[in-house]
């Protein structure tokens, strides 16, 4: 950091500090009393939910958004009037939510930069040479007389990148720069922004609805419902919540779940694994009270494990009230319908599925197929084809070849059929924001036309099994998100379907409600066998599901269990090696140039990966001591699905270029 | 005032205009069209009135007075009725707008010197028609009541046919019509439709380009920079102004050379003055973008805000001095009225500055008024 005190002037050991922060819309608060201090040339992010308070309080610190209450101070100027902030605009970057939202389509990448510089005032013999600068880093040379409008969304963020930095201002603010972006684009993305920074020494603040992108950041606040709930560094927040995670698997596991909710405050189940928080407790004696709990049950693999932030987060949550305690948690209701489907019954089957629009095509020879009771998750970045394949599936959308049964009936010519069968749950919210909840539910069950004398207990089992009691006559809209989609999830099963589609259905959701919403997943599909096809971009819940399918540009490129998928990655490219080193941004350098092509940055931390852990160790340290540096730990990581999901994509990427090339 | 930024934005402004049909098509089709359809379509001439006739005296004097109408240039006539019943279903059915009844013992009762009955039903659906028709059906009924008494005093009294008919008539009219010798309203209404054209076309596009700009949200790009919201505003919308410009050359032109209306003014001092007129209303686009959030509102809004006014309160369709003393109240704040005066003067009067300058002043002072508050009500530190 020996560079920032040359870039930032004097007194500027903080390039914003922030105190008692206050912003309402008309009657509603949006930010309440949050404090933050963002020294000069650190990563500092903001972590929350949709509706946390993120936006607006960095567009406060813009200085484009007004404040009501509290202290705003941005590189040594308060910002208290539109005066105020015009004096810091010069200074600064910011980039507005939304991917790409704040380019302009109809103008190329070349063109969209100029623009910015020339309202930056760039001069045009140092903007020549920065852009070329950053558009050699981002790789998008290549396409600069591309339009905009034509590119994916990763070059979409990259280009909004160079557009927010193209003036080299010394603070940058980012707005959820990596949502809906495919993994390996968000790798991309936090390598060149760390290389910036670091070497213009720029603030940077960046928001995230990614708990899992946490480790990226020196410092950061955690934000739910306009409030700071905890800041510092990751391992700091980490340490405030003293605890740990037991996984275990256990038979039966519904019968698990429910012993250890009772007892524990955080429970979930991911895949056949269930994991505890165990707060205040050593990994020993956390073990010892799952063990008691789960007495008389088919135990396996019983484990303690380091708790993650977003255990941390929802830990601290219930510590401060915020939200209620999982006594109010769902369960499931007797059906009284017919017992669960035989498992090994097939839901959904598709064989060559491909869709064409014009010359694009969205959807290119997917086979997959799902069964009866199984939890199906469909990963992918905005535009790999998720949505248009369960469009095909649902019969909205007609496939231009391939064939699909749902439900035991033909896509093709039963559309209607499949219809009555399944249970759609769209991305756009698929409820009347202006009727109330059992309107809402009354709603669904006549569209489905649920026979009348049934109708009455159809409703009452939807109201307790989304945990819907007490809201019964509170408008769709005033709900908060969280209960808003159990509502969208109960409409959808209101005829009890035998399938499920849901289409990112905790996007933007936060953590506790995403938990209590997989929860009610894991439940239907393991007590009702109901076959569930989900499609999600956090990378993080995947592990829930039983199977898994990677798409990638229309095509599934990876097909088998989470375990599976992380077993055939450590077995093909070998072991996840965490780094801690006091340079990590020179490490990593020396060990791209020393032949880790994979090595990755997560905040200080370098992750790469090894076939041999000993002799890499020994490269490792070689390759670090030449630069004169130190390798502070070193350990083995259980590979993540997003670890996963970046090295496929990038052995498909390869194999395109290999192609082209003979070509 | 940094030019350059201004100019930054213009340019940007201008190139994603063009490159997006669209709006393109918005910018350039959609005002012409108007002028088309509405040129086309809304003619106040009343003429080709479908009418029928049940004459149940059938002598050679009732056949010479429905001649009389039909020979008029302003029926149609759609044959003969056999009766009143027959006339009543062509009339409930629209077939024909007006009829006429000519009863028995018609010639005989005239011949006799006894007054006589005409029936004439006129379907009074669309009081303005139904006035004209029956001005028409009056006049052509009292020439030939004169006539009936000039050839009666011709006969009777023995006068020259040149005594009686001065006689019968001793005033003659005659009139002159001036600025619009045809009296054709497609003329006057085509170079008064270039008005409303104007006046809808440029805040539409305004509105919508701003809109467009907040909706998506690179408006935080202006925001979030060193662009001053003077630099931004005059770059914003200059390119709209700049489209507006070349579309009062083209409905001008469609004006004279498609509807054939004259041009009897100067064409430097009508663009001038409507160039004035387009600033003006590209404020009112400017205000309405900064009340709503959404494009699809803004068209809603710029619509009912423009097009409806300028229709009635222009004196386009209704003169203003037949309106009630509020009403012209209303009509003097909206400045379509100005410019109709400018276009209808331009055009059919051959007037200029000397006697306009009164109007061109006034659009002056709108335009400086509603681009005062834009200005003044748009923030780079919004509250939301």
């Amino acid at each position: 950091m020996g560079k920032t005190a040359l870039v930032s002037g004097p007194g500027e050991a903080c390039a914003v500090r922030v105190s008692r922060f206050h912003k309402r819309y008309r009657k509603t608060t949006a930010v309440r009393e949050v404090s933050l201090t963002i020294a000069s040339g650190e990563v500092y992010g903001l972590i929350g939910p949709d509706g946390a308070g993120k936006s607006s309080l960095m567009k406060a610190i813009a200085g484009v958004l007004s404040y009501e209450g509290g202290r705003v101070e941005v590189l040594g100027t308060t910002v208290d009037s539109e005066a105020a902030a015009e004096r810091i605009k010069a200074r600064i970057g910011f980039m507005p939510q939304g991917l790409g939202l704040n380019l302009y389509p109809e103008l190329s990448i070349e063109e969209n930069i100029d623009f910015f510089a020339q309202l930056r005032q760039v001069p045009p013999e140092q903007l020549a040479a920065r852009k070329e600068r950053l558009l050699a880093m981002t790789r998008l040379a290549p396409f600069r007389s591309r339009r905009m409008k034509l590119l994916s969304g990763g070059m979409k963020q990259k280009l909004g990148l160079v557009c927010t930095l193209i003036h080299e201002p010394d603070l940058v603010i980012l707005d959820e720069p990596t949502t809906g972006v495919d993994p390996v684009s968000r790798r991309d993305f936090w390598s060149i922004l760390a290389e910036l920074l670091r070497e213009r020494g720029i603030t940077a603040l960046v928001s995230t609805a990614y708990l899992d992108e946490a480790a990226r950041f020196h410092h950061l606040s955690l934000m739910y419902g306009g409030e700071a709930i905890t800041d510092g560094t990751p391992d700091t927040i980490l340490e405030s919540v003293p605890g740990s995670m037991v996984r275990v698997k256990a038979e039966p596991q519904v019968e698990a779940l429910a012993r250890l909710h009772a007892h524990f405050s955080q429970v979930e189940a991911v895949g056949d694994t269930l994991r505890v928080f165990v707060e205040g407790e050593t990994p020993e004696a956390a073990q010892a009270a799952v063990r008691e709990q789960l007495a008389g049950l088919k135990l396996e693999r019983l484990e303690a494990v380091d708790p993650e932030l977003e255990d941390a987060f929802i830990a601290l949550l219930y510590r401060r009230g915020l939200v209620a305690s999982e006594s109010d948690r769902p369960t499931l209701a007797p059906d009284p319908g017919p017992a669960a489907e035989n498992s090994e019954n097939i839901a959904i089957q598709a064989r060559g599925l491909t869709r064409d629009f014009g010359n694009f095509r969205a959807v290119d020879h997917v086979d997959f197929c799902v069964r009866q009771g199984e939890i199906f998750g469909l990963l992918g970045a905005n535009g790999a084809g998720k949505t248009t394949a369960i469009k095909m599936l649902t019969g909205i959308l007609e496939p231009t070849a391939g064939e699909g049964r749902v439900a035991g009936a033909d896509m093709r010519h039963a559309s209607q059929t499949i219809k009555q069968r399944i249970g759609y749950m769209s991305q756009a919210f698929s409820l009347y924001r202006d009727l109330t909840v059992l309107e809402n539910i009354r709603l669904y069950a006549s569209i489905y036309a649920v026979p009348g004398p049934r109708r009455a207990e159809r409703i009452q089992w939807v109201v307790d099994m989304a945990g819907l009691s007490g809201v019964e006559n509170r408008l769709a809209a005033d709900l908060p998100m969280g209960i808003r989609q159990r509502l969208a999830l109960g409409c959808a099963l209101v005829h009890r379907p035998r399938v499920l589609f849901l289409d990112e259905p905790t996007s933007g959701v936060d953590p506790i409600g995403r938990r209590r919403f997989w929860d009610i997943l894991v439940q239907l599909a393991r007590t009702r066998g109901v076959a569930i096809l989900v499609t999600t971009h956090y990378m993080s819940e995947a592990d829930h599901c039983d199977h898994l399918a990677l798409m990638y540009a229309g095509r599934v490129i990876a097909d088998a269990s989470p375990a599976a998928l992380k077993q055939a990655l450590i077995d093909e490219a070998g072991k996840l090696l965490e780094l801690t080193v006091d340079r990590p941004l020179d490490a990593l350098k020396a060990l791209e140039q020393g032949g880790f092509a994979d090595a990755a940055l997560f905040g200080r931390r370098i992750h790469l990966l090894a076939p041999n852990p000993d002799t890499a160790r020994q490269r490792i340290e070689q390759l670090l001591e030449a630069q004169g540096l130190r390798l502070q730990r070193l350990r083995e990581r259980e590979p993540s699905l997003e670890d996963v999901f970046v090295y496929r994509i990038l052995q498909q990427e390869r194999g395109r270029e290999q192609e082209q090339q003979r070509a | 005032m940094n030019l350059h930024r201004t100019m930054a934005v213009a340019w940007k402004e201008m190139r994603e205009i063009l490159r997006d049909r669209l709006f393109l098509i918005m910018a350039f089709v959609v005002p012409s069209m108007i002028l088309l359809v509405l040129g086309y379509g809304l003619s106040l001439d009343v003429e080709n009135i479908p009418f029928s006739a049940v004459d149940y005296d059938r002598s050679a004097l009732s056949r010479d007075y429905l001649h009389r109408y039909i020979d008029s240039r302003y029926f149609d006539f759609q044959g003969e009725a056999r009766d009143t019943r027959e006339l009543d279903r062509l009339l409930a059915d629209s077939r024909i707008r007006f009829a006429i009844v000519i009863p028995e013992h018609f010639e005989r009762d005239l011949k006799a010197g006894r007054p006589v009955t005409v029936q004439s039903l006129i379907d009074g659906v669309f009081p303005y028609r139904a006035q004209v028709s029956k001005g028409y059906v009056a006049a052509i009924n009292a020439h030939f009541s004169a006539e009936r008494v000039r050839d009666y005093l011709i006969l009777k009294a023995g006068l020259s046919p040149s005594e009686a008919a001065r006689l019968v008539q001793p005033i003659r009219l005659e009139t002159r019509y001036l600025y619009n010798q045809a009296l054709r309203s497609r003329w006057s209404l085509s170079a008064g439709l270039i008005m409303l054209v104007l006046m809808v076309s440029p805040p539409f596009l305004t509105a919508l380009g701003v809109v467009r700009e907040r909706e998506n949200g690179s408006i935080y790009n202006i925001y979030a920079s060193t662009v001053t919201r003077g630099e931004f505003l005059l770059g914003k919308l200059l390119p709209y102004v700049l489209i507006s410009a070349i579309n009062i050359l083209i409905v001008w032109w469609l004006a004279v050379f498609l509807f054939g209306a004259p041009f009897k003014g100067s064409l430097a001092f009508f663009f001038i003055a409507s160039l004035v007129y387009v600033i003006c209303t590209a404020g009112i686009g400017l205000l309405v973008s900064l009340i709503v959030r959404t494009q699809a509102a803004a068209a809603l809004l710029t619509m009912v805000i423009t097009f409806i006014p300028a229709m009635l309160y222009s004196g386009l369709l209704v003169p203003i001095e037949s309106m009630g003393p509020e009403t012209q109240f209303e009509a003097h704040l909206f400045p379509a009225l100005y410019h109709l005066r400018i276009v209808w003067g331009s055009f059919l009067k051959g007037l200029g500055w000397s006697v306009l300058w009164g109007d061109v002043l006034a659009l002056a002072l709108y335009a400086v008024v509603l681009w005062t508050i834009g200005y003044l009500s748009f923030h780079k530190r919004p509250r939301q």
